[in-house]
């Protein structure tokens, strides 16, 4: 196992270097850099002093000696300072991270909640009513994008019913527009899965030794089904913690995505750099974990695989 | 089922008991205010008005106040300065209010404002081009200003946000500075300022909030229907489609501000150094309607690049009117006619084809790039529009014969700003490659006259050379709306788009 863990952590350098290099990359091909942005507002500045902005961040120099030059920075813990706000980029992101995970955590959770029962429910009432409400009702729901589900979301709770605010800093509405995507998505799958497992000899044999439904359900095919379930949070929780930009503006919400997305508009390179290699780190991160959860669920899976 | 209902309702409860904040207040009065000019993309986050554009934050939410201001026609008042004294071309004397101070209590001298401008020349970008201060000198209540070249507008630049002058002192904690203004910020992060009332303030009329809370909300749609919940007191920056919606029940106010949307023209493309030519494009382009229409009334149709409420703008000058059929004979003088009935005008067996730049980030300039498409199609010239955000490649390139963007055109009052980047031959932003000798010899008197009447003269005199040469289309200028509760009072949009929140700001 160390050496399983060891060789994924490995794995992860070429991984880092590749997409920052990448990304480094891709940014000088913009039209413009952060000097332009800076002084977009200024109205009209002379090229001197543009290129003595330029000068003073290194953006005068060519592309693989800033690459060179930040590489080095990170490599002995300096993330750099934000081209725009001139605060530390570490202390930025960690500002933001915060709202991030907690939108993250509820988000999941009321997922895990809401379509846990009813794949489950939908798949032991396969082909009645109850399976065929449950189905429209998750393809309604991967059918509507994020930020249409937002506004709705607040035109209905806030606006007419009043139930909730809108510009306070309440998680509820954030979390609720990302669970109804990802909880349709999840009832789909859970309910696939379940069918499935239900068809298994295991199922039948049990069912002949006169195990009650509940039990089978709970003890077995559920457990069975907890392997395709990690697979998909692992999934969520690494596009989650990268923020959602669009869920993050509609409700102001101060996180990395709408970070991530105001530094793209700015070519705040350093900030843009520092949450590429958050990225990659997360989604390394969570499929390791995913595949440490598989064998622990499993023991018959060996590492780096899926049953 | 039951018990796993009652659990997503707790949680749910949970966590709106946990997570919500309350807008309003029960036991003082608090206003909340939701604008979308206020955020990282804004560079105007914190209070500090020595860094980018916080200074912006600092004036408009009345944490901070400049020496002088401007009134509804952007002309010069005392402010923390009582009155000033052009001792020479290049020496400027200013008296501070002996009643001012800053929120801690500390008197505003002539100690405090030098070292609140060398703190300004000292860290800021723009200021210290601007102003070119060559020494400060403080004695008591007199500030003296010496500067290294003639700067006719110093007052106008030191009235810019950047000028907020704060008790450098005190120095800058949590984003939050210590200035002069009827509020002072208790809490700064980069979605939200909480604002509390000064207690030190100075001016006659004194705060009379008990709460603010100015609150950056960037998506329309959100700040629309927080306005419509009553959530929110006051809002900036709706958009246009949604203005419509707080008709009875809610409050206005607007003010036409410098912001202008213009068309250059490139005299490098041969078929627009035809005098003739630009003015018949001139004519074609229908501003009432592109105004009354496409901007739903949130904009005034513009003559000039300055506005009516300037004393060098408005009707102060005169362009060429609209008129398809002036158009249509002026493109035939010019040997412009279409000889092969494709609708377009030809000469030499060409069509007149141009090409239009322009950028969608505001969102008014694809507006009236459709608009300018239709109207010239009217006259047989044909626009093909590049509306794209990577617009300075094609700037650098060349490639293009029409080049459109929005401007702030007299963003401290004083009209050379705009003359000098935009006008004047070889200027940093003269897209179209306008070079008048009029125009040169008019901004060098420009650039040595002292005093807003001598200079609105000229100002006038160089609009209208650029509108009878045709060098520039200008279409609107923007309209600046807020939206209230009809209970807000004291809550007024200004030409300047520097104050919001004020003194007489209250809650009936």
């Amino acid at each position: 196992m160390k050496k399983y863990f060891l060789t994924r952590l490995i794995q992860l350098v070429p991984i880092l270097f590749g997409i920052t290099f990448l990304t480094f990359g891709m940014m000088q091909f913009a039209g413009d850099d952060a000097v332009d942005i800076i002084y977009e507002r200024a109205g009209s500045v002379a090229e001197e002093i543009k290129a003595a902005k330029r000068a003073e961040l290194g953006l005068d120099q060519p592309f693989v000696v800033q690459y060179g030059r930040w590489l080095g920075g990170v490599l002995t813990g300096d993330t750099g300072r934000s081209f725009i706000s001139g605060k530390p980029v570490f202390e930025t992101f960690a500002e933001k991270l915060p709202a991030t995970i907690e939108l993250m955590a509820v988000s999941l959770a009321l997922t895990i909640l809401i379509a846990t029962p009813l794949g489950i429910l939908s798949a032991v009432n396969q082909n009645r009513p109850l399976d065929w409400l449950i189905r429209a009702l998750s393809f309604v729901g991967n059918s509507l994008p994020n930020f249409f589900v937002g506004l709705l979301l607040i035109y209905f709770l806030a606006l007419k019913l009043n139930l909730l605010p809108i510009i306070g800093q309440s998680v509820v509405m954030p979390a609720l527009t990302l669970t109804i995507a990802m909880g349709a998505k999840y009832t789909r799958q859970i309910r696939a899965v379940v069918l499935e497992e239900l068809d298994k000899p295991y199922v039948v044999g049990a069912r002949a030794r006169g195990v009650d439904e509940v039990t089978i359900l709970i003890k077995s095919v559920l457990r069975s089904s907890l392997i395709m379930i990690i697979t998909l949070l692992a999934l969520s929780m690494g596009s989650l913690l990268g923020g959602t930009a669009i869920v993050e503006t509609i409700f102001m919400w101060d996180g990395v995505g709408k970070m991530a997305v105001d530094a793209i508009l700015m070519r705040d390179y350093p900030l843009i750099q520092a949450y590429v290699v958050w990225m990659a780190i997360i989604y390394v991160v969570m499929n390791l974990a995913a595949d440490l959860l598989y064998h622990w669920l499993d023991p018959r899976v060996r590492y780096g695989e899926t049953s | 089922m039951k018990k796993f209902l009652a659990t997503i309702c707790a949680a749910g409860l949970l966590m709106t008991g946990c997570g919500s904040e309350q807008t309003t207040s029960t036991d003082g009065k608090t206003f909340t205010y939701g604008t979308v000019a206020y955020g990282v993309a804004m560079e105007n986050t914190g209070t500090n008005p020595h860094e980018s554009y916080s200074g912006w934050s600092t004036l408009r939410y009345g944490i901070g106040e400049t020496l002088f201001k401007f009134n509804e026609h952007m002309e010069l008042e005392p402010w923390l300065a009582e009155s000033f004294e052009q001792v020479d071309d290049f020496t400027v004397r200013i008296k501070i209010n002996d009643a001012a101070t800053f929120s801690n209590g500390k008197k505003v001298d002539g100690a405090a404002v030098k070292a609140c401008l060398d703190a300004l020349i000292a860290n800021h970008d723009r200021a210290p081009r601007d102003l070119k201060i060559a020494a400060i000198d403080a004695d008591g209540q007199f500030v003296t200003i010496k500067s290294a070249e003639k700067v006719p507008a110093l007052l106008n630049y030191l009235s810019d946000p950047y000028g907020c002058i704060v008790d450098v002192a005190a120095g800058v904690r949590d984003g939050i500075v210590v200035g002069t203004g009827a509020y002072k910020a208790v809490k700064v992060t980069d979605t939200q300022i909480d604002l509390v009332p000064n207690e030190n303030y100075w001016g006659s009329v004194k705060p009379k909030l008990d709460k603010i809370i100015v609150k950056s909300i960037t998506d329309g749609d959100t700040l629309t229907m927080a306005m419509q919940n009553g959530e929110l007191d006051a809002v900036q920056g709706l958009p246009y489609a949604s203005l419509k919606l707080f008709g009875d029940g809610y409050k206005i106010s607007q003010a036409d501000t410098s912001r202008v949307y213009q068309i250059a023209f490139n005299f490098k493309t041969p078929a627009l150094q035809d005098a003739n030519v630009r003015r018949a494009i001139s004519m074609a382009v229908d501003k009432e309607n592109f105004c009354k229409v496409l901007l739903d009334g949130n904009g005034t149709p513009a003559v000039g690049a300055f506005p009516a409420n300037l004393t060098f703008g408005g009707d102060k000058v005169h362009a060429a009117p609209y008129d398809l059929d002036g158009a249509k004979k002026l493109l035939v003088d010019a040997g412009w006619a279409d000889s092969d009935g494709d609708g377009f005008v030809d000469k030499d067996g060409k069509n007149l084809e141009l090409n239009y730049l322009t950028y969608t980030s505001r969102q008014e300039l694809p507006l009236l790039a459709e608009a300018a498409q239709a109207n010239l199609k009217l006259i047989g010239v044909k626009l093909n529009v590049n509306a794209t955000d990577n617009y300075k490649a094609f700037l650098k390139s060349g490639d293009y014969d029409l080049f459109s963007k929005a401007i702030v055109t007299a963003p401290t009052g004083d009209p050379e700003y705009y003359f000098t980047s935009h006008i004047v031959p070889g200027a940093v932003d003269n897209a179209g490659n306008y070079d008048s000798e009029q125009i040169a010899a008019l901004e060098n008197e420009l650039h040595n006259t002292f005093g807003a009447t001598e200079r609105s003269a000229l100002a006038i005199k160089m609009s209208q050379q650029i509108l009878d040469d045709c060098a520039l289309i200008y279409a609107s200028h923007l309209r600046m709306s807020f939206v209230m509760k009809p209970n807000v009072e004291g809550f007024k949009a200004h030409p300047s788009d520097y104050y919001e929140i004020t003194p007489e700001l209250d809650l009936r």
